[in-house]
C-alpha cells in the first residue's frame, strides 16, 4: 500500500529537484541570449540588468561588419561531412565486430576506445604537425578529417551493439532472398538499423558542431568554424560580450531546435533494440 | 544422383568438428529430414548447403554442378529459418515480394506470384501487415512463402516448427506436407524431433556427433534401427532395451529372462518396442513378471512405466479401462518376431 500523502509530498519533492536542475542548467542560457540583445551600457552595469531597452544591434554588427556569416557555413560543412563519414566509414567497421570472428577482434575494438582515452590537448601539436605536412593546415579538410577521427570510435561503439541487435538470421535470409553479404547489409541490415544509425549521427554532429579544440588549433583564418569566431571577439580593447553573445546563440540554436524536433527519435534510437521479426 | 555431399567435414574455429565427413546423397522431389539431438551437426549440414557456411574439406554437389564455393544466392535455394528472420520495416507483402525484386520481376508479375503464394499459405488476409502484428504460425508461413516464391528447386528448413505451440505445430506439419506434394519441390527440413521427421520424410537422415548413422526412409528407421541410440530415439515411446547376457539360448537380465535363440553365448542389449509387448494371463507359463510403477493414459492407449529389479520398460497398449495398480504383477510377453538385438559395446544392430 502507498500512502497517498506521502506519495504526493515524494512528487512534490521531485518537482522541487526537477525545477532547481532546470533553473541552474536553463539560467546561463537565458542570460546569454539577453545579453546578445543589450547595448554595452548594459552589459557592463555593475548590477545586473534583467531588464533593458532590447537592440538588435548585436547580430549585424558581428555577422556582417565583422564578416562571420561564413563562419556558420563552415560549421554547417564541417559537422555535416564529417558525421557523413562517420557513418560510411563506422557503420560497415561496426557491422564487421558484430558480425564476423577474427583473431584479436576484441583487442581492435578496443583499441578504438582508446583513440578516445587521451586528453584531446595532448594529440593537438602533433595533428597540427601532420596536417602542415600533408598543406591541409587552415583549411576546413584538416578539421573534418580530425573530427572523424576522434567520431569514428563512438560510432563503431555504439553501433556494433545496435547491429548485434539485429539477428544473424535476418543478414542469412537476405543472402537466402538473393543478395550478397554487402548487399544484404546495404538494404536491409541498415534499413533495420536505421533509427540506431540516426541517433548517433545526431551525436556526432553535435560533437562536431560544438568541438572547439581542434578546429582552434587546425585553422586560423577561413576554415574557422562559430566556436573558433567567438575568441576572435576578444579584443586589446575589451571583450565584445554582446557580440559573444550573438554569435554564440547562433551557434547553438540549430543545436537546440534540432534536438527538440528529433527528440523522440532520438531516444528511440538509443534505445534501439528488440527487433521483432 | 542429384544433391550430394562428399566426404564434407565442418571443423569451427574453436575446435568443435560440427560434421565429420559426410557422405549423404538425395534426389529432387524428395522431403528428406535431417534427424538429430542438439549438437548432431543436422544444422550445420543445412547451412552448408545453402552456403551460409564453408566446408573445411569436401564437396556439395547439386545436380552434378560443385556448388562448393558458391555464395547462397547463386545456389537456388530458399531457407524458412526457425525465428522466421521476416524483415520487420517491410509489410508482409513485401517480405514475400523481396526475392522478386532482387530479381527484377516485372510488377504485374510480381504482385500475380505474391498474391499466388498467399492464396497457398492462406495468408491473403495479412498481407498488409507487418511481421510484428503476425502470431508465430502467420509468421512462420510468410516465411515459407518468402523462401518458395521465386520458385526456387530446393527449399530449407531449419527447425521451422520448433517455435510453434503443440496444436499449430500438428497444423503446419500436415500443412508443410501438403505443399511439398503440391509444388513438387526438394524439401531439406532439419528437426530434432522424431514425429517430425517419421510424418514428413520420404527418407531421414539419422545423424548423431556429426557422423550419419543411418539413411533410410522412416518405416525402415523404425523397424530396423540401424543401432541402439536410433533405437531408443525413435518411437513414442522409444524402444526398451535391457542390458544383459545370452546363456544356452536365454536372455538373462536383472529381474528376469526370455528365450533368445540363435545367439552365442556373451553379452547383448535386447530391445523390443512398447507396443510390441503383449500383456498376458498370471497363467501363461513363459510370462516375463514386472511390477506396475506408474500408469499414463495416453488415450486411446495407456502407458505403463513397469518395473523388475533394476529394469525398467514401458508398454503401450489400447486403454481397456483395466485398472493397472502401482505395484501389481504385470505379466508380459515378448514376441520374438518383435525382438531386437544390439551389440553391448558399439550398440551396432545385430542380424
Amino acid at each position: 500500500m502507498i500512502d497517498q500523502s506521502s506519495n504526493r509530498a515524494w512528487k512534490s519533492f521531485a518537482w522541487a529537484v526537477l525545477l532547481v536542475a532546470v533553473v541552474v542548467a536553463l539560467t546561463p542560457y537565458v542570460w546569454m541570449v539577453l545579453a546578445s540583445f543589450k547595448n554595452r551600457v548594459d552589459l557592463l552595469s555593475s548590477v545586473p540588468k534583467w531588464s533593458f531597452a532590447p537592440t538588435l544591434a548585436n547580430y549585424p554588427a558581428v555577422f556582417i561588419d565583422k564578416e562571420y556569416w561564413p563562419l556558420a557555413i563552415n560549421s554547417v560543412l564541417i559537422s555535416v561531412s564529417s558525421t557523413v563519414l562517420c557513418i560510411v566509414i563506422g557503420a560497415p567497421a561496426a557491422y564487421g565486430f558484430a558480425r564476423s570472428d577474427f583473431p584479436g577482434k576484441e583487442d581492435l575494438f578496443f583499441f578504438f576506445l582508446t583513440t578516445r582515452m587521451a586528453p584531446p590537448i595532448s594529440i593537438a601539436v602533433p595533428l597540427f604537425l601532420f596536417f602542415t605536412s600533408l598543406g591541409l593546415i587552415d583549411t576546413i579538410y584538416a578539421v573534418v578529417i580530425a573530427h572523424t577521427s576522434f567520431n569514428l570510435s563512438l560510432v563503431v561503439w555504439m553501433m556494433r551493439g545496435f547491429f548485434a541487435e539485429i539477428p544473424r538470421e535476418i543478414d542469412e535470409a537476405a543472402m537466402m532472398d538473393g543478395r550478397s553479404r554487402l548487399g544484404a547489409f546495404l538494404f536491409v541490415v541498415a534499413p533495420l538499423a536505421a533509427p540506431g544509425i540516426g541517433a548517433t549521427a545526431v551525436l556526432c554532429f553535435i560533437l562536431s558542431w560544438n568541438e572547439f579544440l581542434y578546429a582552434f588549433i587546425l585553422v586560423a583564418f577561413d576554415g574557422r568554424p562559430l566556436t573558433v569566431g567567438i575568441p576572435g571577439l576578444v579584443t586589446p580593447h575589451g571583450t565584445l560580450w554582446g557580440q559573444v553573445a550573438a554569435v554564440a546563440i547562433v551557434a547553438t540554436l540549430p543545436i537546440v531546435l534540432f534536438t527538440f524536433l528529433v527528440q523522440k527519435q532520438l531516444v528511440r534510437g538509443l534505445t534501439f533494440g528488440a527487433v521483432k521479426g | 544422383m542429384a544433391i550430394v555431399f562428399d566426404g564434407v567435414t565442418k571443423a569451427f574455429p574453436d575446435g568443435t568438428v560440427a560434421l565429420q565427413a559426410l557422405d549423404l546423397a538425395f534426389e529432387p522431389g524428395e522431403f528428406l529430414v535431417l534427424l538429430g539431438p542438439s549438437g548432431s551437426g543436422k544444422t550445420t549440414a543445412c547451412r552448408l548447403l545453402a552456403g551460409l557456411e564453408r566446408p573445411t574439406a569436401g564437396r556439395i554437389m547439386v545436380e552434378g554442378r560443385d556448388v562448393t564455393d558458391l555464395p547462397p544466392r547463386l545456389r537456388g535455394m530458399g531457407m524458412v529459418f526457425q525465428n522466421y528472420a521476416l524483415y520487420s520495416h517491410k509489410s508482409v507483402y513485401e517480405n514475400i515480394a523481396y526475392p522478386l525484386r532482387i530479381r527484377k520481376m516485372p510488377a504485374a508479375e510480381l504482385d500475380r506470384c505474391v498474391r499466388a503464394m498467399a492464396e497457398l499459405l492462406e495468408i491473403t488476409r495479412y498481407l498488409d501487415r507487418r511481421p510484428s502484428q503476425l502470431s508465430g504460425g502467420q509468421a512462420q508461413r510468410v516465411a515459407v512463402a518468402r523462401a518458395l516464391v521465386w520458385q526456387p528447386s530446393l527449399c530449407l528448413m531449419d527447425e521451422p516448427l520448433s517455435n510453434l505451440d503443440a496444436l499449430l505445430r500438428l497444423h503446419m506439419r500436415t500443412e508443410l506436407k501438403r505443399l511439398h506434394r503440391e509444388l513438387k519441390k526438394t524439401f531439406v527440413f532439419v528437426t530434432h524431433d522424431q514425429e517430425e521427421a517419421m510424418t514428413l520424410a520420404t527418407r531421414v537422415a539419422v545423424l548423431r556427433e556429426g557422423a550419419l548413422i543411418q539413411y533410410d526412409d522412416p518405416r525402415e528407421i523404425y523397424r530396423r534401427p540401424a543401432n541402439r541410440f536410433i533405437a531408443e530415439f525413435i518411437g513414442r515411446p522409444a524402444m526398451n532395451t535391457f542390458d544383459g547376457d545370452v546363456r544356452d539360448g536365454v536372455f538373462h537380465a536383472s529381474g528376469f529372462t526370455c528365450p533368445l535363440p540363435g545367439k552365442p553365448d556373451g553379452p547383448i542389449v535386447l530391445g523390443i518396442r512398447p507396443e510390441q509387448i503383449q500383456l498376458v494371463d498370471a497363467s501363461a507359463g513363459d510370462a516375463i513378471r514386472f511390477a506396475v510403477d506408474v500408469v499414463e493414459p495416453v488415450e486411446p492407449d495407456v502407458l505403463i512405466f513397469a518395473k523388475s529389479e533394476a529394469n525398467a520398460l514401458i508398454v503401450r497398449t489400447v486403454n481397456d479401462d483395466r485398472a493397472y495398480n502401482p505395484g501389481e504383477p504385470l505379466h508380459l510377453r515378448f514376441p520374438p518376431a518383435a525382438l531386437h538385438t544390439f551389440n553391448t559395446v558399439s550398440g551396432a544392430r545385430l542380424p
